[in-house]
């Protein structure tokens, strides 16, 4: 922030905090709500570090130091879960930002209003299945010995595929399944932004002769660019923490898929977590979030350098 | 030209002018034929075929669970899903629906949390979206920074469970639920990039007529962000209404009437809970018709947000109504 | 101050304006009864005959110890984590607990001290009659950490088998080829599963769904005389075995022996022959009902299940399929008696009114008026006794609907439990065939000290939860390597060290009883 002042408007700590101080209560209900339900807990990571029991409470439990740590190093799984989470990540961020631009540009372009309401209605669906129900569907579409889509290839006279012992499907299936639940939700927030993209630049281009492509190559790209980013960094916080609910479901104990399903979650669950250990969950937890801060303070710090504007902070 | 596409065209020309008529009143009104090439109408069909084959394939599992919500379980457990009800009965919704007083109380909490949360987080997110944005607020990065630090580094489960349960002493409350769920980073961070459309001009044509910051926000920037409030508002109100895990860790079965997600999560989890466990050695299970209430469930809780939401569509459509420099 | 922090505040506030009401009441109006809330497992019923009973019950109550009971009920979705998470929350509403150290976490949430430790005094003064009965059996020993307080109160006199094994259809198994239809060793299911596969197309011969170690742990059971430690697992695989002939060595059948390689073998033929779905691990399916449906030819669960439910259910739904029982370790008589704390009461920590709880508790478990109640409700709405004895249902009655579901496995009597017509008729029988054999288990008053090892115990799991699952439904190509490679992985996370650390508890253990 010093850097954004020039010398001419350096003023005192207090001074600002007088000029600004509406704007500062307005940001006061949130700031409240992130002290109560987001900082106020963080001490209470300390029980990753101790022998927690409910008689000494959390900071007069036995301090064991890293021993909660030591069965993610000992498992010599570590690394990777670890990458498997991040590809994951990275596979959904990309291609699902790719998509739901994709999806809010061609809706935009689509004229029937009555075409554009319902698919735009529809694609929501996916988003309101839990994750036991997608486990389910996929089940009952891939599995080997009453699938529908086996039953199809059957039909057609091909031998039908053991899909739940080859791992190397899994991945595939798994993006688009997590592609198939989020693009119409996710594409939301382009379509508003291009909503908001004022038209006068539509008909400027179009003055100047601009094809279709090239209006959005020029006019519509540029302008998600800021949200691009945004939900890019965004999304990258959460690069260590991978959905559990929809890896569980889709792969739970087939265990011959784990080389390339299993991610930091669900291997850990199998380890510690159907044992309720409250510790031990904690400690992953901190794992997860000082690899992914150290991941997201860096990608910040490349943007931050390439344009100021786009950074996150 | 055919004459189809000459439709096509004029429709498109008629759309594009009553929305950059609508849309500017610093550009002069006029109606004047923009240039269609074959890219245009290429692009045009490409659209309505992709988004008509992804609508469909949004749709697919939903007709498949839809008809298997309608089949008889022994159907379903001899021969599995398919696009048409097999043995057709209401059975699952029978059972769904057997207590109407439970699942009519679900109904009931879920749509009081979602209005009254949806309204408040979404005032609440834009306002500090609002300040964040403002370039004259020295604060805006340490705030922003604040905020999104959370994302980055969360106590996790355990200990914010025993601080909201033991030490807010929220558990068994639907405060516990509603609160959390009142806004997320991700959400402001989104509301302070949409109000980057509202142009620093209006801030201070604003100041210049002397209104207050909050008056600023209330009475200009508000009505501008249409869209981005419908957004926001909409994902506020769909994590309401899709809530079941905060529900689970702070409520189980401590109320009388649950989360309509949580009700449904466990009417679906009861049973496979009961299979194949330990627990299951004392319990009886009775003919609970698995799948098929599964799927039940499902369109049960999905129903209305689908009616729900042509109403809120109708605020994307209408655009933001000004023409002025982007911010 | 935030709105939101006021309401939080109020809301404290409210809970502890309530609480300081209650003890106020309580310290104040002597004469009104004592609300004692007792945690159990299930779903809450809707149908009014709980708080029919209820009422008629506290009348008893109120009357016997000026005290009334309420049910709390953790449901059946999640109920491994609702139960953990309610107690973690410290609720003082609560105050009877239910537990049991095999399934429902007794000994972890003791240790973490969730459970108020229950003095000899406490027990002689509030609960007479179970400290009595418990005493007499030695029982107590069972119920103790390491720092030797008793925690809870064990359902010890109370028989029943929850030994596992295959249930499956006499008529079938005789067109196989069994004489009688009965089948006896593990691997004869190869020749019925065969026989079914060939001949009866709707059914698959073993329809399982998910993760389930039978197929292994039934054949080793039935090989070896390998008998597992209760209370030290890997994730959901109990690691750690020790053998009759050498009680006192500490070992583990996934490493030591051929059996684990044998089984995996038998379990490859199987699935082979197409026993199971080829997608079995990730099949949820309700094979249960399908066993009823004639759509499988086996069904995997417990002794207990087979003579309350099976046997009943198999006559009504399947006439004439002559449903029996064959259980893991029939051959060599490798199966144990069911350990006394299976279901067991404890007293919340966070109990506002302790003594009170277990007097309560005290005359539910040993006045056989008020165990009648809790359990099958208000005779002649709920249930009659019929004139041989027999409980039975009043005419028009409807299980699924009009059940009590109180659900109390956490200190049941022998003495007071009524024959029931949904019974096996050869219930008794089989009890006592298992009785003659099954062998107590010895290790019940080892405690291991877990906390050392448990960065190792996940590691194990982690190992096995790869190998066990695809062992078990036979997907390896080769099965001995497979074991040979996760043999070589489990040494290589330190199961030498845990092992070397449960030895020495068992070692400290034997010789403290002179057993060594």
């Amino acid at each position: 922030m010093a850097h954004e002042d020039s010398p001419r408007r350096r003023k005192s700590l207090l001074r600002k905090v007088v000029d600004s101080r509406i704007l500062l209560l307005m940001c006061a209900p949130a700031i409240v709500f992130f002290v109560v339900f987001n900082y106020a807990p963080l001490p209470g990571i300390w029980i990753a570090f101790t022998n927690f029991n409910y008689r000494d409470g959390i900071f007069g439990s036995p301090f064991v130091g890293f021993k909660n740590f030591e069965f993610l190093f000992k498992s010599g799984q570590l690394w990777m879960l670890t990458r498997n989470t991040i590809l994951y990540n990275l596979a959904f961020i990309i291609l699902g930002n790719i998509l739901q631009i994709a999806i809010a540009i061609m809706l935009n372009e689509i004229r029937l209003k009555f075409f554009r309401k319902i698919s735009q209605g529809v694609m929501f669906l996916p988003f309101f299945i839990s994750a036991v129900l997608v486990g389910v569907i996929a089940f009952n579409l891939l599995n080997y010995d009453t699938g529908a889509l086996n039953a199809l290839i059957k039909q057609t006279g091909g031998d039908p595929i053991k899909i739940y012992s080859t791992a190397g499907l899994w991945p595939i299936i798994i993006i688009m399944v997590h592609l198939w639940q989020s693009t119409g939700y996710g594409s939301i927030v382009y379509f508003a932004a291009i909503m908001g993209i004022d038209k006068g630049l539509y008909e400027a281009a179009a003055i100047d002769g601009a094809s279709a492509w090239q209006r959005i190559r020029h006019v519509t790209l540029p302008s998600l660019k800021p949200t691009f980013i945004i939900l890019v960094l965004f999304s990258l916080g959460g690069i260590m923490h991978g959905n559990f609910g929809l890896f569980w479901n889709l792969v739970g104990n087939n265990a011959a898929l784990f080389q390339t399903t299993d991610i930091i979650e669900t291997s850990v669950y199998r380890m510690v977590l159907s044992q309720n250990n409250f510790t031990t969950s904690t400690a992953v937890g901190l794992y997860q979030s000082l690899f992914g801060f150290a991941l997201v303070m860096i990608a910040n710090g490349i943007v931050r350098r390439i344009n100021k504007d786009y950074a996150l902070f | 030209m055919h004459s189809s596409d000459a439709k096509t065209a004029r429709t498109m020309v008629e759309a594009v002018s009553v929305e950059a008529g609508k849309s500017s009143n610093a550009t002069p009104r006029r109606r004047r034929a923009i240039k269609l090439d074959t890219g245009d109408l290429v692009l045009q069909a490409f659209s309505y075929l992709t988004v008509g084959l992804f609508a469909v394939f949004c749709l697919l599992p939903f007709v498949m669970m839809l008809s298997a919500s309608l089949s008889s379980e022994a159907e379903i457990r001899r021969s599995g899903f398919g696009l048409f009800p097999k043995d057709f009965t209401l059975a699952a919704y029978q059972y769904i629906f057997n207590a109407p007083q439970q699942i009519i109380g679900s109904y009931v909490v879920t749509v009081v949390m979602t209005v009254t949360g949806t309204a408040i987080g979404l005032f609440v997110i834009a306002m500090t979206g609002y300040a964040l944005n403002r370039k004259d607020f020295p604060f805006r990065d340490h705030v922003s920074f604040f905020i999104y630090f959370t994302t980055l580094f969360s106590a996790g489960l355990a200990p914010t469970f025993l601080w909201v349960a033991r030490v807010l002493d929220l558990r068994g409350s639907y405060l516990a639920v509603f609160l959390q769920l009142l806004m997320t980073p991700w959400l402001i961070i989104l509301m302070k990039n949409f109000m980057r459309t509202v142009p620093y001009e209006i801030v201070e044509s604003g100041k210049v007529d002397g209104a207050g910051d909050f008056r600023i926000f209330a009475q200009l920037c508000l009505p501008m962000m249409k869209p981005a409030l419908a957004t926001i508002g909409l994902f506020l109100a769909l994590s309401y209404w899709n809530e079941w895990y905060l529900s689970s860790l702070y409520l189980g079965s401590t109320v009388e009437f649950k989360p309509l997600q949580y009700h449904l999560y466990n009417l679906i989890n009861t049973a496979n809970a009961l299979r194949n466990s330990v627990a299951g050695s004392n319990v009886s299970i009775t003919d609970l018709p698995t799948n098929t209430l599964k799927m039940a469930s499902a369109i049960v809780a999905t129903g209305p947000i689908l009616l729900l939401y042509p109403f809120v569509q109708r605020y994307f459509v209408s655009g933001i109504a000004i023409g002025a420099v982007k911010g | 101050m935030n709105r939101r922090r006021v309401l939080a505040i109020g809301a404290a506030m409210l809970a502890l304006g309530t609480s300081s009401a209650s003890m106020m009441s309580s310290a104040f109006a002597q004469d009104a009864p004592v609300e004692i809330t007792m945690l159990t497992m299930g779903n809450k019923p809707t149908n009014g005959r709980l708080e029919a009973m209820l009422e008629k019950l506290n009348e008893r109550l109120i009357a016997q110890a000026n005290a009334k009971l309420n049910l709390f009920y953790i449901e059946w979705a999640d109920w491994q984590t609702q139960y953990n998470v309610q107690l973690l929350s410290g609720d003082d509403n609560v105050d009877l607990v239910a537990t049991a150290t095999d399934w429902l976490y007794a000994w972890e949430n003791a240790e973490k001290g969730a459970f108020l430790p229950l003095s000899e005094d406490m027990l002689k003064t509030h609960a007479p009659k179970t400290w009595a009965q418990v005493d007499a059996a030695g029982h107590w020993d069972l119920t103790k950490l390491a720092d030797g307080n008793i925690y809870f109160m064990p359902e010890d006199n109370y028989t029943q088998y929850t030994n596992h094994g295959f249930f499956y259809r006499g008529d079938w198994a005789k067109e196989a080829g069994f004489e009688n239809g009965e089948i006896t060793k593990f691997e004869d299911f190869t020749k019925y599963f065969e026989w079914v596969k060939a001949n009866k197309p709707d059914a698959y011969p073993w329809d399982v769904a998910g993760a389930n170690e039978a197929a292994l742990t039934g054949y080793m059971q039935g090989h070896t005389d390998f008998q597992t430690l209760q209370g030290v697992s890997a994730g959901n695989y109990a690691p750690f075995q020790t053998k009759a002939s050498d009680p006192y060595t500490i070992t583990s059948w996934y490493m030591e022996g051929d059996a684990l390689i044998e089984a995996a073998k038998l379990a490859k033929q199987w699935n082979d022959i197409g026993v199971w779905r080829e997608d079995a691990l990730n099949y949820d399916g309700d094979t249960r009902e399908e066993f009823y449906a004639g759509l499988t030819g086996a069904e995997q669960h417990h002794t207990q299940t087979f003579v309350t439910q099976i046997v009943h259910n198999m006559n009504a739904k399947q006439p004439g399929s002559d449903p029996k029982f064959y259980y893991w370790g029939e051959e060599n008589g490798n199966f144990f008696k069911d350990i006394f704390t299976h279901g067991a009461m404890a007293v919340s920590t966070y109990s506002r009114n302790p003594e009170k709880a277990l007097e309560v508790y005290d005359l539910i478990r040993n006045d056989k008026e008020n165990y009648m109640l809790f359990n099958y409700g208000i005779e002649g709405e709920d249930y009659i006794i019929r004139e041989d004895g027999v409980l039975d249902r009043p005419e028009g009655f409807d299980s699924s609907t009009m059940s009590l579901d109180t659900n109390y496995w956490w200190g049941r009597m022998d003495e007071f439990e009524p024959a029931r017509t949904t019974d096996a008729p050869n219930k008794a029988e089989l009890i006592d065939e298992l009785n003659a054999t099954a062998k107590d288990y010895p290790y019940s008053t080892l405690i291991i000290n877990k906390s050392a090892i448990e960065p190792t115990l996940a590691a194990m799991a982690g190992v096995l939860s790869e190998y066990i699952p695809q062992l078990q439904y036979g997907k390896f190509e080769d099965p001995a390597a497979a074991v040979a490679e996760m043999r070589e992985k489990l040494a290589a996370v330190g199961y030498e060290d845990a092992r070397a650390s449960i030895q020495a508890d068992i070692d400290a253990w034997a010789t403290a009883r002179g057993l060594k």
